[in-house]
């Protein structure tokens, strides 16, 4: 794991050469050997998650990973989901992202514009394929409905203006969760989140995969065991995808970046921090599904 | 920073022999989007020392301070009334015990989410429904929207005009920038000083144009409701000290918009506003005792 806080400014430059910087030499032998110890983590965690009397499937996100570290003093009761203009930004920022990406609009503003005729219109025609966000937004009067555009907009312009989008070699990933459902335990799944998923090489020019994840809150202690519990899902992905690379955190309001390389110390924090995580689960099931949402 | 009126209102009725011309909204906006692009071609160039230098000088205020609170304490999150004397520095003004929902604070927080509207749409139908809709989707402001619903209908309706009044100085004074400006409303700022003991923060109201690094390209916006312009300044330079800390350098330029008057200004950011504001800020936090947050 990488040594802790890079104060950098969040130019574009900054951003994405900290996503994009090549790997060292010994990177992939490092991970070829990281993946084989890697065996024993979905025995290990489905050990953990043994069922408890009234408690019901550990889904766990980013979110519980989050609560679960957080000291005790800085913990706040868990809220109902409801969508809001601050739940529903990330979905519409992302999509509005991608149609930047694809060259479909040429400013978040129109993408955003896009995003939410779109989820309006697959919501008032009834289309299979509108989801509750959709339905939300149909329902909005149109103040409400440009409050949530405004803030999906604000949303997707920094991430927008962060990153240097010249400097992939092809189109990255926008916005795809990864889950990973225990082979172990039907009680088990965990997800990563990343706003960006894209590929950096190492010197021989062999690919390894890499994550931008939008962080918010404050700067906090446990931030490398977060990005490490994401880590962990990618590791446990990687068979059907690409080598896992390295994480990188990034706070909007404040510029400040964390880096997480992707090595075997990333893995035993990761670990430990999903171990704490599920020891720390006493939630029902129906609350454990607002939580859920509420971090989606 | 100097307040001025829209030139339409400036030029003396009368002395034409033509028609006195009916004010035109556009003119006012496309006055205030010309003096924001005025020189845009030549955007500055800052230090890239700068921002170092400034962070430095506040990291070691922030340092003592957190000597004087104990390393233990909780993280203190000041936003622009900590440039002020007060009771309460605090991020996120909120009321006293005894008046949880102060007028004017309201008043600013329904004019907001109406700026971000006119920015937003280019329109605002019925000004308090607008602004209570708005809200309604923020959930940090329910209990605000909770006391609005419940307000009799007097109050309500005594409301209602000033809002009005606030609007149409609002859609008079705003320009209606392209997409490719890259507008966005309330943009969070948030410096964190002492290892995260310590933050500066603050929101913008408005700000345009593309980050680029070690040139100062963004241009941003400020509105001011009806509190003293001077002090509404003051906090706009705040919040180009803490773009400074977050990108490494300011915004190019700053326009205060005043709701209330229907007048703004526009002026360039200099090191020297830089340099006085990060002066100001230290002051303040020297000034901070172990009790006083």
């Amino acid at each position: 794991m990488s040594d802790g806080w890079s104060c950098r400014a969040s130019g574009s430059r900054g951003l994405t050469g900290a996503l994009l910087e090549p790997f060292g030499a010994a990177t992939r032998h490092d991970r070829a050997s990281m993946l084989d110890a890697a065996r024993q983590i979905p025995r290990t965690l489905a050990d953990l998650a043994v069922p408890r009397p009234g408690g019901g499937s550990f889904r766990l996100t980013d979110h519980h990973v989050r609560a679960a570290l957080a000291p005790p003093e800085s913990v706040t009761a868990d809220t109902p989901f409801a969508w809001s203009a601050r739940t529903a930004r990330r979905a519409l920022g992302l999509t509005s992202l991608r149609a930047l990406v694809t060259g479909a609009v040429r400013s978040p503003i129109d993408g955003m514009a896009l995003a939410i005729d779109d989820a309006v219109r697959a919501a008032r025609q009834g289309e299979n394929a509108a989801s509750p966000m959709d339905r939300w937004l149909a329902g909005l009067p149109p103040a409400s409905r440009a409050a949530v555009q405004a803030g999906a907009v604000t949303w997707a312009t920094r991430v927008w203006c962060a990153v240097d989008w010249t400097a992939f070699e092809e189109p990255p990933t926008i916005g795809r969760d990864h889950w990973w459902d225990s082979p172990h335990s039907s009680l088990l799944a965990l997800r990563s989140r990343a706003e960006i998923r894209s590929v950096a090489r190492d010197q021989a020019g062999s690919p390894l995969s890499v994550h931008l994840v939008v962080l918010g809150g404050p700067r906090r202690a446990t931030i490398k065991f977060e990005l490490s519990a994401a880590a962990v899902v990618e590791v446990l992905c990687a068979r059907r995808s690409l080598p896992p690379g390295r994480m990188v955190g990034w706070w909007p309001d404040s510029g400040h970046l964390v880096t997480v390389e992707i090595d075997q110390l990333a893995l035993h924090d990761g670990v430990t921090a999903v171990a704490r995580t599920l020891a720390s689960v006493t939630a029902t099931p129906a609350e454990y599904e607002e939580a859920t949402r509420a971090a989606a | 920073m100097v307040l001025v009126a829209p030139q339409q209102e400036q030029a003396p009725p009368a002395q034409s022999e033509e028609p006195a011309q009916v004010a035109q909204p556009a003119a006012a906006r496309d006055e205030v989007l010309a003096l924001l692009r005025d020189g845009s071609g030549q955007r500055p160039r800052f230090d890239p020392g700068l921002s170092g230098g400034l962070r430095a000088w506040l990291e070691d205020a922030a340092a003592d301070l957190v000597a004087r609170r104990g390393e233990d304490a909780a993280p203190l999150f000041l936003g622009p009334r900590l440039l002020w004397d007060g009771p309460a520095p605090a991020a996120d003004p909120a009321g006293r015990p005894d008046d949880p929902f102060p007028a004017e604070w309201v008043r600013s927080c329904l004019v907001r989410a109406l700026f971000t509207q006119v920015v937003t749409t280019g329109q605002v139908e019925d000004p308090l429904g607008d602004a209570l809709d708005a809200l309604r989707v923020d959930p940090s402001r329910a209990d605000m929207v909770r006391h609005l619903d419940e307000l009799p209908q007097a109050a309500r309706a005594a409301l209602a005009p000033s809002l009005r009044t606030h609007v149409e100085n609002l859609m008079h004074l705003t320009p209606r920038f392209a997409p490719a400006w890259l507008p966005r409303t309330h943009d969070r700022v948030a410096i964190p000083l002492a290892g995260g003991r310590v933050v500066l923060s603050g929101v913008f109201d408005l700000l345009v144009g593309a980050p680029v690094p070690g040139r100062a390209t963004l241009c941003a916006l400020g509105l001011t409701t009806g509190g003293r312009w001077a002090q509404a300044r003051t906090a706009l330079h705040y919040l180009a000290l803490l773009e400074t800390l977050r990108s490494g350098t300011p915004p190019f330029r700053l326009a205060l918009l005043h709701s209330a008057a229907g007048r703004y200004g526009v002026e360039d950011v200099l090191e020297e506003h830089l340099r006085t504001i990060v002066s100001h800020v230290v002051a303040r936090l020297s000034a901070l005792g172990p009790g006083d947050v």
